[in-house]
């Protein structure tokens, strides 16, 4: 792991009241993480597991319950953890009375940014998400889509070390999907860092460094993708010779003569096997 | 990190920007229409001439007036209530509030955009009001001259005359009445914010904001009346009926508006102490908002 993080989340734990049992939701229980500088970290879990949560708790627009949230060292209640963060909400949401430029100049002032400065981060933008057209376009006749572009620009524009998105890819369409894909991974070669969390796991495969795995506001496994979907009980061996050979091979005669080894290791499963796999254990678990 | 004027001004005139697109201003054409209906309404001249004329001045300020009054209450509590409440249903709100922006400076700047909108609207309506005044009073004017010099008056009783009617034409305490206007706007508003920020939903915070309002214009009178029967008040009494004072804040206050209208002077310290008194509701509804909105989850 890199040597300094750019997210730490120390025993973090989450209730809300519940208006008609005593008891307490728990939404999110006991949760560490950390991410270091210029990772891409990928949450994923099932619906309502907590992952939404999570985030917010991150960005101090929920109070931890128990534990601690930090952003570059910075606890995320203090107002000043937020200088260096950019957040994409779930079906993000904007006032509709604003046009897709205005919308992202009202963003930037909030962010101290002015004059030409201003302007010209808002074009690049506008560019850089492919709503050009929509300049001046009200964003209450956007699609679905066009709000979740408009809305990684404006997590973007003051240029955040951190970026934190709850589901980017949501209701965009699959070449929309792969041009965030590729911007993710743009930004993570200019040095940032991304937290996601997304239910396409193949793409969370794609560029994801590291993942979690979250059930019922529990993380099961965390880990780099390569430790996660190894599976380390097996040994997959890739050889090349003749059908003969391979024959001999196969029948694993003590001569290994005419073959050669071509790679050897432990197969390789998806992230997506793996994961209804857990959700399949952890339905028997809680059928038990 | 401390509250910055330039993201306070920045969240305001956003908000400012989203009335204006809400089309409050057309309240304005509404305003227009009075004032034209108000210009053409006139008493019948049976009584003599004497207080008439003036009465029909007086009516022309108080519809104005009225209507500007009803818009200003209307406006504060109804677009307080809906603002906040509205960014937390459609969830606009984490997109600021993730921002280093912190929560004093977002109350602060919906609470300062309302108040600009009320004050554009009112200055605006002052103006028209005012022309439309000084049209009337001219036109009373010419016909009290003409009347006086018709029935043989010495010229000191028609100077008289002419000073009666321009008391009651534009002067500084009609001006100085729709200040008290915007203030009462002001404390309306703050009453609504208050509630804003405890309740989650829109509806509920009007009504709210009504009922404290209406309360406020009968609890003053109330509480004086039922202290007055008592032989002896205990403090803890006292203090709950000062408390009562602060919730429910006594907009009797706002009287001087109806003087206004009356064409009663209003003296430069009545309104610095009205002003002050008022600002003082502002803050403290402010502050106290603040305290709830610190704590509020979405
Ligand atoms: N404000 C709230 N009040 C009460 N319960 C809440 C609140 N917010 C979230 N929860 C509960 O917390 C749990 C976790 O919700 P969360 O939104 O974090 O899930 P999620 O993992 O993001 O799900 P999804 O994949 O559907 O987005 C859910 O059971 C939800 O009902
Ligand atoms: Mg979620």
């Amino acid at each position: 792991m890199k040597t300094s993080l750019a997210v730490e989340i120390s025993h973090l734990t989450k209730e809300f009241p519940s208006p008609f049992k005593r008891k307490k939701i728990r939404a999110v229980t006991d949760v560490t993480l950390q991410i270091g500088e210029g990772e891409i970290y990928g949450l994923i879990g099932p619906n309502g597991s907590g992952k939404s949560t999570t985030m917010k708790a991150l960005l101090g627009l929920l109070a931890p319950t128990e534990g601690e949230c930090k952003i570059f060292r910075r606890n995320s209640v203090k107002v000043d953890s937020r200088k260096d963060v950019g957040y994409l909400p779930e079906n993000p949401y904007f006032y509709k009375h604003l046009t897709g430029k205005e919308t992202l100049a009202f963003y930037g002032k909030l962010c101290s940014l002015r004059g030409k400065a201003l302007s010209a981060r808002i074009d690049e933008l506008l560019k850089m998400v492919d709503l050009e057209r929509a300049r001046h376009q009200k964003v209450g006749t956007f699609s679905k889509g066009m709000l979740q572009r408009i809305g990684l620009a404006q997590a973007l524009i003051h240029e955040p070390r951190l970026l934190i998105l709850d589901e980017p890819t949501a209701g965009v369409d699959p070449v929309g999907s792969r041009e965030i894909r590729d911007l993710i991974l743009a930004l993570k070669e200019a040095g940032k860092t991304v937290f996601l969390c997304s239910h396409l796991l193949e793409q969370v495969q794609e560029i994801c460094d590291r993942v979690g795995i979250i059930f019922n506001g529990k993380l099961k496994r965390e880990g780099t993708l390569e430790e996660l979907i190894t599976l380390k009980d097996r040994l997959e061996v890739t050889v090349s010779g003749d059908a003969d050979a391979q024959e001999n091979f196969l029948t694993l005669t003590k001569e290994l003569d005419g073959l050669d080894l071509i790679s050897s290791g432990a197969p390789k499963t998806s992230l997506e096997s793996l994961f209804i796999e857990m959700a399949n254990e952890e339905e028997r678990r809680k059928n038990a | 990190m401390i509250a910055s004027l330039r993201r306070i001004s920045v969240i305001a005139g956003h908000t400012f920007t989203q009335l204006v697109r809400m089309k409050v201003f057309g309240f304005l054409a509404v305003f227009a229409i009075i004032l034209i209906a108000a210009h053409f309404f006139k008493l019948p001249h049976t009584y003599g001439p004497e207080s008439v004329a003036e009465e029909e001045l007086r009516m022309m300020k108080s519809s104005a007036m009225g209507a500007m009054s009803l818009f200003a209450v209307i406006f504060s509590i109804a677009a307080t209530g809906l603002l906040i409440p509205r960014d937390v249903e459609d969830r606009t709100l984490y997109t600021i509030l993730c921002k280093p922006v912190p929560r004093f400076d977002y109350l602060t700047g919906k609470y300062l955009g309302v108040l600009f909108t009320v004050f554009i609207a009112l200055l605006i309506m002052d103006l028209l009001m005012s022309g439309a005044l000084y049209l009337r009073t001219m036109g009373v004017l010419e016909e009290r001259v003409n009347t006086a010099t018709a029935l043989g008056w010495s010229e000191e009783v028609k100077e008289t005359e002419r000073q009666e009617v321009l008391r009651q034409g534009v002067t500084w305490s009609v001006h100085a009445g729709v200040l008290a206007i915007f203030l009462k706007a002001m404390v309306s508003a703050g009453v609504a914010l208050l509630i804003s920020t405890f309740s989650t939903s829109t509806l509920f915070t009007i009504i709210m904001g009504f009922l404290v309002y209406f309360i406020g214009h009968y609890a003053g009178g109330a509480r004086e009346y039922w202290l007055s029967q008592q032989l002896d008040v205990s403090p803890f009494t006292r203090f709950g009926s000062h408390l009562m004072s602060v919730v429910f804040p006594d907009f009797r206050l706002f009287n001087i508006i109806d003087g206004a209208i009356a064409g009663i002077p209003i003296t430069a310290s009545m309104i610095w102490k009205l002003t002050g008194i008022s600002m003082i509701y502002a803050a403290v509804y402010l502050i106290l908002s603040w305290f709830a909105f610190a704590k509020k989850e979405f």
